[in-house]
Formats: C-alpha cells, sequence, structure tokens
C-alpha cells in the first residue's frame, strides 16, 4: 500500500515540476495555423487549426476568462468532461483519392452528419445523466438537434474498438444532420478574433460551403493537475477541413496540355479572401504548404531528369512550381521508415502582414506531375442486400488496395503475417441485426467466423431502448485480397409518432467506424525549439491509429399510412354499431305478427300496385305465390330462412372484425 | 339467438280467427285476450340501462391523471396578497441626549408620541463626548454602544447643542443609527426630521421615487443572481485591455456577495471580448475635447450582434444575469464620453438598463496609438479598476433600487448617507429584504393563480403529483414567510418567500405542463362517436318503441279485460 502511494507522489512532483518548467506565463493562450495541401484530383485540402488552451488554476479562477470561451469552460466543469469531440461534416472523405494513411484522415475524415463522443469524469452511474445534460448543452450552443442523442436509443458505449475508456465513454451519430452557417457562427463565436480577423477571416461562407468536403470539428481535452480533479486545464482544439476545387487560373505556358497541368491556385481564388494579418490575440499565425510523399518523390523523379536537381534542402520543387510568397521556413520531414522521400512543409508566418500588405499565397504549377496517396491497408465500403420491406443484410467489404508500401510489409512481418482490423458499428433498434447470422467471406471464401476474429463483442438491441452494437477485432492475413462481413437483419416496426416527418425518405444506418490498430500514422519532423510551439505539427507527430469510416447506409422501412388509426377506428366502430344495430332490431322483430299485418294489409289492399310489389316480394323470398296459404304452415320456413340470414350478417361482422378490426 | 327468434312466433299472441262465440264485441284492433309480453321490453331495456352502466365506466377509463391541487388555498393566498399587504414591524426609538442637562428643555415623551412609533425606549448614552466631526466614528460608537435589545431597533439620537458644528447636521450611519446635531430648535422641527428619517430613510431606503420600480427585482425565479463581468475590447488592433478579476473578486465583490446572502445567491463570472464595436456612433466635440453620445443614443449602445456576452451556463435555467461590461474604446473614438441632458458629460461615464445590468465606458490613458509598438496586452492599473467597481458598486445599488449617491435631500435639509465597505449599509439590507419578500409573495401568489386558472380552463390536461406536491410546498412556505414577516423576522421570511416563489415557478413552467399531452374532449369524442352515436340511435330507438308497443298491448288488454268484466 505504501509503494504506491509514493508512487503517486512522486509522480505528483514530477508533473509539477514540469508544470512550474513549463508555465512561465500561466496564462491563457490561442494560436491559429492553416495546412494547405494540394490533393492528387486537382482538389486542394484546407485545414484550418485553432487551438486555445487554459491553464489549470483553482476552482475559482475557473470563473474568470480571457481569452478562453467561458461557454466551453463553464461546460467542462459542470459535466465533468474528461475528452470530448464534436463534428460537424457535409460529404465524405474520398480514401482512395485524399489518402487514407496520414494524420489528416484518420484525425479529421468524420463520417456525414453529427458525430459526438465523449469521455466523463464521473462515476459510472452519473455517466449517462452527464451526457443527457451535454448533448442538450452543446445542442443550445452550436445550433444543431444534437440534443436527440439524449434519448438512449441514439447512443452507445463502446468498450474497446472506438477508444479506450473503461466505461465512462458515449459515442452517438445524427448522420442526417444538415450542417450549414448556423452552425459555424457560434463555432466561430468560441474563437477570441472569431472571423473578424486572422487567418479565420478566410472563412467566406459561399466558397466553404460549396466545397466538396466540409468538416468542422470541436476537441477538448481537460486536465486535472491535481488528484481532486479541482483545477483544470482545458485545451480546446477547432479544426476546419475543407477539400475546395479551385477553378484552374490560366498560365502563359501553353506546350503543355493543361488538361494535365495542376490547377494553379492562390488563397484570393479559392477563397475569394485574403489574410489581412494575423489576429493580435494569437501567440503564433502561421501557413503551411504541405507537398506529401508522393508528390516530392514525383517532384524529384522529373527533376533529376531535368538534371537540375538540387541536392541542398531548399526549394526543391522550384522548377515545378512557383509560390508567389517565399517561404520563412522549410520543414522537412524525418522519415523513419527509411523510405524514399518524406513530405515538405513550407512555413509562411502571417506576423509580417497587414491589412496594407495582404499575405495571397499563390502555387503555379508548371510541369505537370500526377502522384498519388498513399492508402490506407484495406478500402472499407459497406453497403446493403436483400429486398423487400421485411429484410434485407449489412455487409462490410475489406478490399486491399493493393499496397506495396514497405511499411506494411515490414508490419506484417513482426506480426507473423496478421493484418488486425477493427470494427466498430452501431445499428439503431428498427433494424433488428441477427448476429448469430454473422458471416465471413475471405477472399470470396466462406470461412468459419471464429478462425478469424481475434475479440468480438456485441451488444443487441432493446427496442426502443438501446441502439445495437458490434465491436469485432478481425484478424486477416496479410495477403488477403478482400474479406466481406454480412450480417442479416429484419426491418422493425416503429410506432405511429417515432417516425421522423419525412419516414418515406428511409432511415439511416450511421457509418461504421473501421480501424487498423497496428498501423499508426505520424510525421516525424526534426526536434526543434520552434516547431515544439506549433500545435498542428505536434498533433501531425502524435502517432495516431489509421481510422476510416464507411458510407451511411439509407434502410427504406415500412411507412403507414398517418390518418390510419382514425380511418381504422370510424371503420371498425361503423361496422360493430351496424353488427349491433342489426342484432338488436332482429331480437325484437315480431316475425308472426308482421305476417299477419301483411295479410291483412294485402286483404284490406287490392290495388295493382300493391298486388304488384306483393307478389314481387313473395317472389324475392323464393316462394311461388301462394296467397291464400295458411300462415301456420308458412311461419316456420319464413323463420328458418330468417335464421340463415342473421346467421350470415353475424358471419360477415365477424369476417369484418378479422380482417380489419 | 337463432332458436329464440324462431321461437318468438309463440310468444305474441296467436291469431284469434275462430274467436269464441260467446264473447260477441270482441275487436281484434282495439283489444286482445292475453296479456302483452315482457320478453322484448325487457331485452331492449336491459341493454339500454346497460349501456348507460357502462358510460361511467368508459369516462374512467378514458379519464387522465389530475394530482388535486388546492385551487381554494390559493385564492385565499392571491386574495389576501391584494386585501391585506404584510405588514412589517419596524422598532423605533429616539434619543435625547442633552450636552447641557440644564438645557434639555425638550418634552420627549411628548414627541414619541406625535410620531406614533411602535416602540419607544429611552436608552441612555454613557460617552456624550462624541466628536460630531468624524461621522464614523461617532457611528461606531452608537453600534459598540449597544442600542440594539436583541431586535432590530432603529435609533436616531438628538444631540442637542453639539460641539464644533455649524446650523444643523444629519448623518445617517452605517448600521441602523441617525443622529442629528445642533442647537436652537423647536419641537416640531425635531419632530419633523425624526420622522422623515423613519419614514423615506429607514423605511423606505431613501430611495427617489420614479426610479427602478419596485416590481424589478434583479433576483432570479430560483433565488439566483449571476454577476457577469465582460471587459470588451472594442478593436484590439488599436490597444488591448486584460484585467486581473481574481483578485478583484476576492477583495472587493466577496463581502458584497457575502452580505447579500439572505436576499439572493449571487455567483461571479468574468470574461474579455473582443471585437465589440459598439451599435451607435458618436460625434466629436471640440469643446470637450472628445467623442460625445447623448443619453438618447444609449439604448442602441450594447450591439447584441458583436457582444457575445452569453448567458451562463453554470447558472441554472431560471437564474437572472446582470451583466457589467466594462467597453474600452477603439483609437477612432477614444475619448469617448457619455453626455447627459443638460449637456454635463457624465461622471461616471456610465449607464445602466433596468434588468440587464450596466456598461461603463473607460478610456484609456492616452488616445493616441504608438502604430509602431509592438501590440501587448495592458492590464487595467488596480487603481483604474478600483474606479470601475466603485462604479459598478453603485450602479448594482441602483438595480436594486437603492441610491447610488451619498446624499439624501429631504425636506428640510440634507442628510449625509455613510457608506458601508461591503457595499450595502445595514438598514439597507432590511429594506431590501422587506421588499424582496415582499416582492416573492406577490409573485408567488400571482404565479400560483395563473396556474389555477390555467389548470381550471384546461379541464383535459395531465397534472402531475409532483406540481401538486410544488404547489401545496409553495403555498406552506409563503404561508410562513407571511408570518415570519408579521413577527419581524426579516431574513428568515425573505428565505421562505424565496422558496416559495421558486416552488411556484416550477409548478408552472413544468415540462409537463408545457408539453401538449393533454388529451382534449374533442379528441375524445371523434375516436368514440362513430361506434356510440349509430348504437345509442339504435338502442334508443327500440327501448322507445318497445316501450310505445307494451302501453298500447297493455291498454288493448285492459280494454278487454273491462269488457270481460262487463260482460261477466
Amino acid at each position: 500500500m505504501e509503494l504506491p502511494s509514493r508512487w503517486v507522489f512522486l509522480l505528483f512532483l514530477l508533473l509539477s515540476s514540469t508544470k512550474a518548467f513549463e508555465s512561465e506565463v500561466d496564462k491563457e493562450e490561442f494560436q491559429e495555423e492553416l495546412l494547405l495541401k494540394p490533393l492528387p484530383d486537382r482538389k486542394v485540402l484546407a485545414h484550418f487549426h485553432f487551438e486555445t488552451r487554459a491553464p489549470p488554476c483553482n476552482s475559482n479562477g475557473l470563473h474568470h476568462h480571457h481569452l478562453f470561451p467561458k461557454s466551453i469552460s463553464q461546460m467542462v466543469e459542470k459535466f465533468r468532461v474528461k475528452e470530448m469531440e464534436l463534428s460537424f461534416t457535409q460529404g465524405r472523405w474520398n480514401y482512395e483519392r485524399w489518402g487514407g494513411f496520414d494524420t489528416m484522415s484518420s484525425n479529421n475524415a468524420k463520417p456525414p452528419g453529427v458525430e459526438l463522443w465523449a469521455v466523463f469524469d464521473v462515476p459510472k452511474e452519473q455517466v449517462d445523466a452527464s451526457w443527457k445534460n451535454l448533448t442538450h448543452t452543446l445542442s443550445g450552443i452550436f445550433c444543431a438537434s444534437i440534443n436527440f442523442l439524449e434519448s438512449s436509443s441514439m447512443y452507445s458505449a463502446p468498450d474497446w474498438s472506438f477508444r479506450q475508456a473503461s466505461g465512462s465513454l458515449r459515442y452517438g451519430m445524427l448522420p442526417r444532420e444538415a450542417v450549414c452557417t448556423e452552425n459555424l457562427t457560434p463555432w466561430l463565436k468560441l474563437l477570441p478574433c472569431r472571423d473578424k480577423a486572422g487567418i479565420s477571416s478566410l472563412m467566406d461562407r459561399p466558397s466553404i460551403y460549396t466545397s466538396l468536403y466540409y468538416s468542422q470539428r470541436l476537441h477538448l481535452t481537460s486536465i486535472a493537475s491535481d488528484l481532486e480533479g479541482l483545477n483544470l486545464g482545458i485545451v480546446l482544439e477547432q479544426t476546419l477541413t475543407v477539400v475546395l476545387h479551385p477553378s484552374s487560373q490560366r498560365t502563359g505556358l501553353t506546350h503543355f496540355s493543361q488538361s494535365y497541368l495542376q490547377p494553379s491556385w492562390s488563397l484570393s481564388s479559392i477563397f475569394g479572401r485574403k489574410v489581412n494579418g494575423r489576429c493580435v490575440l494569437a501567440k503564433s499565425s502561421k501557413v503551411y504548404l504541405q507537398l506529401e510523399r508522393g508528390l516530392v518523390s514525383q517532384l524529384k523523379k522529373s527533376e533529376n531528369y531535368g538534371a537540375d536537381y538540387i541536392a541542398s534542402e531548399g526549394y526543391d520543387g522550384e522548377a515545378n512550381f512557383e509560390l508567389s510568397v517565399n517561404p520563412d521556413r522549410v520543414i522537412k520531414e524525418e522519415h523513419s521508415r527509411n523510405g524514399i522521400s518524406s513530405s515538405l512543409l513550407y512555413e509562411f508566418s502571417v506576423d509580417k502582414y497587414s491589412n496594407s500588405k495582404p499575405f495571397d499565397l499563390g502555387l503555379t504549377w508548371k510541369f505537370p506531375v500526377i502522384w498519388s496517396c498513399q492508402q490506407a491497408p484495406l478500402h472499407a465500403s459497406r453497403f446493403l442486400m436483400g429486398s423487400g420491406n421485411e429484410r434485407g443484410a449489412i455487409a462490410i467489404l475489406l478490399k486491399s488496395t493493393d499496397l506495396n508500401d514497405s511499411s506494411l510489409v515490414a508490419n506484417s512481418a513482426m506480426d507473423g503475417c496478421e493484418l488486425r482490423v477493427n470494427i466498430f458499428q452501431v445499428v439503431p433498434w428498427y433494424i433488428r441485426v441477427y448476429y448469430h447470422s454473422l458471416q465471413l467471406f475471405v477472399d470470396d471464401q466462406l470461412k468459419a467466423v471464429g478462425a478469424f476474429v481475434e475479440k468480438i463483442h456485441v451488444m443487441p438491441s432493446k427496442d426502443k431502448i438501446s441502439p445495437g452494437m458490434m465491436e469485432m477485432v478481425l484478424k486477416l492475413p496479410c495477403g488477403v485480397k478482400s474479406a466481406a462481413l454480412t450480417l442479416d437483419f429484419d426491418k422493425g416496426f416503429l410506432h405511429i409518432d417515432e417516425y421522423p416527418p419525412d419516414a418515406n425518405q428511409g432511415f439511416d444506418i450511421p457509418s461504421a467506424a473501421i480501424g487498423f490498430p497496428d498501423f499508426h500514422t505520424s510525421m516525424l519532423f526534426p526536434s526543434n525549439e520552434s516547431e515544439r510551439k506549433s500545435p498542428m505539427l505536434s498533433k501531425f507527430q502524435e502517432s495516431s491509429p489509421v481510422l476510416l469510416y464507411t458510407e451511411v447506409l439509407l434502410v427504406p422501412l415500412t411507412t403507414p399510412d398517418f390518418s390510419m388509426p382514425y380511418n381504422v377506428i370510424t371503420i371498425t366502430c361503423t361496422v360493430f354499431a351496424l353488427y349491433f344495430g342489426s342484432l338488436l332490431n332482429v331480437l325484437r322483430q315480431r316475425v308472426g305478427e308482421k305476417e299477419r299485418l301483411l295479410k291483412s294489409k294485402a286483404a284490406a289492399k287490392t290495388g295493382r300496385l300493391s298486388d304488384l310489389l306483393s307478389r314481387l316480394s313473395a317472389k324475392l323470398r323464393g316462394r311461388s305465390q301462394e296467397p291464400m296459404q295458411s300462415a301456420s304452415e308458412s311461419s316456420p320456413l319464413i323463420n328458418s330462412k330468417l335464421a340463415l340470414k342473421v346467421l350470415l350478417m353475424a358471419a360477415l361482422a365477424v369476417a369484418w372484425q378479422y380482417y380489419f378490426g | 339467438m337463432a332458436e329464440e327468434i324462431s321461437e318468438s312466433p309463440n310468444d305474441p299472441p296467436p291469431e284469434t280467427p275462430p274467436s269464441p262465440p260467446s264473447e260477441p264485441e270482441f275487436d281484434s284492433k282495439t283489444m286482445r285476450k292475453t296479456k302483452p309480453g315482457l320478453k322484448r321490453l325487457f331485452l331492449t331495456f336491459t341493454v339500454l340501462v346497460s349501456f348507460l352502466l357502462g358510460f361511467p365506466f368508459l369516462f374512467k377509463s378514458v379519464e387522465i391523471y389530475r394530482s388535486p391541487l388546492p385551487f381554494h388555498d390559493i385564492d385565499i393566498l392571491s386574495n389576501d396578497v391584494v386585501s391585506n399587504p404584510i405588514l412589517f414591524p419596524c422598532h423605533f426609538q429616539a434619543i435625547f441626549v442633552p450636552s447641557d442637562p440644564k438645557s434639555s428643555s425638550i418634552d420627549t415623551t411628548g414627541i414619541a408620541r406625535n410620531l406614533c412609533l411602535s416602540l419607544y425606549k429611552c436608552g441612555s448614552i454613557r460617552a456624550v463626548d462624541l466628536d460630531f466631526s468624524d461621522d464614523e466614528s461617532v457611528d461606531e460608537a452608537l453600534e459598540s454602544a449597544g442600542f440594539d435589545f436583541g431586535g432590530k431597533v432603529y435609533s436616531v439620537v438628538v444631540v442637542v447643542n453639539g460641539d464644533g458644528v455649524e446650523g444643523v447636521k444629519v448623518v445617517v450611519g452605517k448600521y441602523r443609527h441617525a443622529w442629528i446635531v445642533g442647537r436652537d430648535w423647536g419641537v416640531e422641527e425635531v419632530a419633523e426630521r425624526l420622522a422623515e428619517i423613519f419614514v423615506k430613510v429607514f423605511v423606505n431606503g431613501g430611495r427617489e421615487e420614479g426610479l427602478i420600480h419596485g416590481e424589478f427585482m434583479p433576483v432570479g425565479a430560483d433565488g439566483r443572481i449571476v454577476l457577469s463581468f465582460n471587459l470588451l475590447n472594442a478593436d484590439p488592433m488599436d490597444w488591448t485591455y486584460d484585467w486581473d478579476f481574481q483578485k478583484i473578486d476576492e477583495t472587493l465583490l466577496a463581502p458584497m456577495i457575502d452580505v447579500l446572502g439572505p436576499i439572493a445567491n449571487i455567483s461571479v463570472e468574468s470574461q474579455v471580448l473582443y471585437y465589440t464595436p459598439k451599435f451607435t456612433f458618436s460625434s466629436w466635440d471640440e469643446k470637450l475635447g472628445g467623442y460625445t453620445l447623448s443619453t438618447k443614443d444609449l439604448p442602441f449602445f450594447v450591439n447584441s450582434n458583436e457582444w457575445h456576452l452569453d448567458t451562463s451556463i453554470a447558472a441554472g435555467g431560471r437564474s437572472k444575469i446582470l451583466q457589467f461590461v466594462v467597453y474600452v474604446p477603439s483609437a477612432k473614438e477614444c475619448p469617448l464620453l457619455l453626455q447627459l441632458p443638460n449637456g454635463e458629460i457624465s461622471k461616471t461615464n456610465a449607464f445602466i438598463s433596468p434588468m440587464w445590468g450596466g456598461v461603463m465606458v473607460w478610456n484609456p490613458q492616452s488616445c493616441s496609438r504608438d502604430s509602431d509598438s509592438e501590440l501587448v496586452t495592458l492590464i487595467l492599473s488596480p487603481e483604474d479598476l478600483q474606479k470601475v467597481f466603485e462604479v459598478f458598486a453603485g450602479q448594482f445599488r441602483q438595480l436594486f433600487g437603492l441610491k447610488s449617491g451619498s446624499l439624501h435631500v429631504g425636506s428640510l435639509d440634507t442628510y449625509s448617507l455613510l457608506a458601508s465597505e461591503k457595499g450595502f449599509t445595514e438598514w439597507e439590507l432590511d429594506f431590501l429584504s422587506r421588499q424582496h419578500t415582499c416582492f416573492n409573495i406577490h409573485s408567488s401568489a400571482t404565479t400560483l393563480g395563473s396556474l389555477s386558472k390555467l389548470v381550471q380552463s384546461l379541464p383535459r390536461m395531465i397534472i402531475m403529483d409532483e406540481i401538486g406536491k410544488q404547489v401545496k410546498f409553495s403555498l406552506e412556505a409563503a404561508n410562513l414567510a407571511r408570518s415570519n414577516a408579521s413577527l419581524g423576522f426579516y431574513d428568515a421570511s425573505a428565505v421562505s418567500s424565496r422558496q416559495a416563489r421558486s416552488l411556484a415557478e416550477d409548478a408552472f413552467f413544468h415540462p409537463s405542463i408545457m408539453s401538449v399531452s393533454y388529451y382534449s374532449f374533442e379528441h375524445c369524442f371523434a375516436v368514440y362517436s362513430p361506434f356510440f352515436l349509430p348504437v345509442s340511435m339504435h338502442v334508443l330507438l327500440a327501448a322507445l318503441r318497445e316501450w310505445r308497443r307494451y302501453k298500447q298491448e297493455k291498454a288493448k288488454y285492459l280494454l278487454w279485460k273491462a269488457k270481460e268484466k262487463v260482460a261477466s
């Protein structure tokens, strides 16, 4: 017992000493950065990264803020959020073309709609209550319907596949949430300069919302510096990732066909705005231009052919492209795996620019370059099988990306040629998945599931209470070409008031997350004092497992006619009333008396018309006209007929009730 | 059933064509020999009666749960509040200290009778050698002399022939004392002054008419206030200011919050905002050497588009948030001055907005900007902050309806009011808690009244048990507050009145009331009428017909009977 406490004390000492070393300026600070990256398919990626830090201070200081947004800090304090991420995304990240094996895709490629996960620092039984309150608060802050995640059928508690967090993690997705400026404005409100100055002033709403991919993310981590968890330090990381399509500018070069040449762009051409100086409140304000590994190696190759290759570090690609602004620094990635080439980062500091001299970075290509992105080990897609409104099947297809990356070989060699894949999937309760029907096809051959599954955790859905959740670790041979998982499901029926307004559109199944725990992406930069300060680069240096999201599935469910309850009520009631009324009438009918009355009438009136009528009615009754027949003889006949009719009526009523009731 | 029907022809009177010849006057149309059958009548009436018996069960089954609310008690409370306002007993005493025993010719008991004071105790002061030029020490001396007899007694010390004082000097202290020092006066004059001090200052808190109305108590329905302090930098490109708020919170605000404890639960938060221009334009005034903003532009000063003052997450749903804003103008509008309607410049350079908070414009020392110098965040100096918070304290007092100045202009002369370092003097706090109690009880009575009206007007609205409980407790707390108030326990009555109000608001804003979950009678009718309307027609008509027929047949039978009797 003594040893651990001493350890804790030591740890605490260590922590406090590092704290003292680090926090020379114990103040809130804000940093803004922008990363631009040309993509192989003639697009440009812009990644805004803002970081606001609140240093740990005593509980009283939590109520007084200088740069850090008050609402976020109050929220963290009130709900004891340890870590949280909220993303609003429009469009789908194209893993094949924009890369699936870099920090950008595994951290910033998000499923469409809203994704929220949070880890709480509260006892386990209070986690759900905190989550519910948090969703309401966030929906208030971000003007979004995040509060729909409140109901327990909308969120799940993954154990290990999504993130390691012993029971205090909650995860929810709203695939159909529309994302627009009304969500961006409150997000910008959390920045001290909003979009009034600095890099964020580039966010021209029409140009960023017409982008191919838009993802706005908020990630916060709170660090309790003392053991009681009273002194909270919060790191708020806000990123906005957009993929833009630059309209190609005409260049003077005509000897290459324009179609091969990458489009040239500048900040003003893709955003329609320029940066008029930094946000004065930011500690640093930097713009980076990243050339990824594939591109750099292609450039080097072409330059080798051109024989004017400059060996020194500098503007490696100067011959191929031109930058309108000279970079302040060039950072070369240290490739750890002795690969062929490493990516390049050009750093531009916005500090020098002002209103009179705005910063407008432009990139002009001179020669055509074709390169490709690094792909994730497997490409994942998910689709629906089957037809009709009753049942179907979900299939997840993992396809090899023909990766001849040395890293994979190296990795797999270490693991004894095994490729581990994490699958995390949440399915709403009205899709009743039969987990026993799980089938695994490896290289198009049906295989026993047990042979490939290393670990599986299934939480079957409970109707209207909790969604179904599946966590799974697959162990595939590294030479696998394709692997497919299928799961059968039945479609459930919803209660009439559980249908959304546009029920005929179908229901969304949120994206599944596919992770590759053996593959980590990180970029290593030469350890320099200045790099340590850049939050975006330090984020890139952190090793993060490769993660990708599949498509959202749209399942059509049987939708009722919503006026049905009233129709049913009216019809059954009318039938019942008819049945009841006729039964009552029959009960109190006096057949003998009626007959007598009829006869006396017939005797009294001998008009032609009445005679004809009586004859007709007699014919209808299927009886030859026997006017002079005695009543004693005819009455039993009538009685049996009547009884038959009543029986028929009753049978009809029962049939109605059976089919329509 | 078919059997029954097939049997039925046996039941009605069989045809009687072979009528016995012994009864000559039998007419089959108007008479009958057999008793009319009761079978069908019995059947139809059974159906009718079972339907009628079934209706209560149906109503019971579609009934919705309504917790019984004490409507009568609510009515009593709201009537009581209007007709029978709370009376707080206040104890006053006037003490006459003749500096020269020989010259004390004033009949003190007479004055007491004139003033109709509820309590009069004549104390004696040992220390007659008070230095009346130093108000603070006099106040402390009076407090330490122990004039309070346990309860809250307001006392006025009348010192005749005070040395070193010219004319008449009236001072109201920090505690519950006031003193009048002077010479050469008549009984009426003294009586009038005493009355004025008691009524205007001690009872009415020295407030002026036409200031904020008493109904606007800036306390949330749950008895909480959040003071949100904001430092707004209009344009950080010119300069940015920051403050050390935590120190202010600890040194200046904490005592004030502590003192206001019985009235409201106050929490404090602060933030600094940037790029927050004001909404109106100011004009350059050459004479004053600054940009001026007249009073009529003030309603448009607060720029709600750019000032993200935010409601607080830390505060509960119904807390009151008071915003206090320090506005640092940009270099373009640097000495920004607020101009009073009479053309003068506001001394505080600040204004309040009732129930919202206060705004203060703080101009930097030098308005010229060094364009070359590096932009650094400047910290407001402690002296400046002290000044700013003095203004805020005054604004806070004003929001509560108290005077912000230290002088009270009476009918005879001006009284000087000693300010407490805690922001509120004790007699002011007494006044506030009295007013607060009244306001809370009034508000809870009106809330409960509207709740009962609402509930009674919607007979098919679900009312949860919780609402019933809240209403009950709210009524209890209100009654407790009233009884405490009449006994003179200000603090206790303030606390329970706060409870009454928050419970009443909780009941009124209960989520189950807000939701559209009530099941209207129209809906009930629409669901059940397709069955019950046609069926009831059948049943009623059948019953009616059978009854009529039975009567007819009975008459026929009776006629026959009579005939038979006559014949026999």
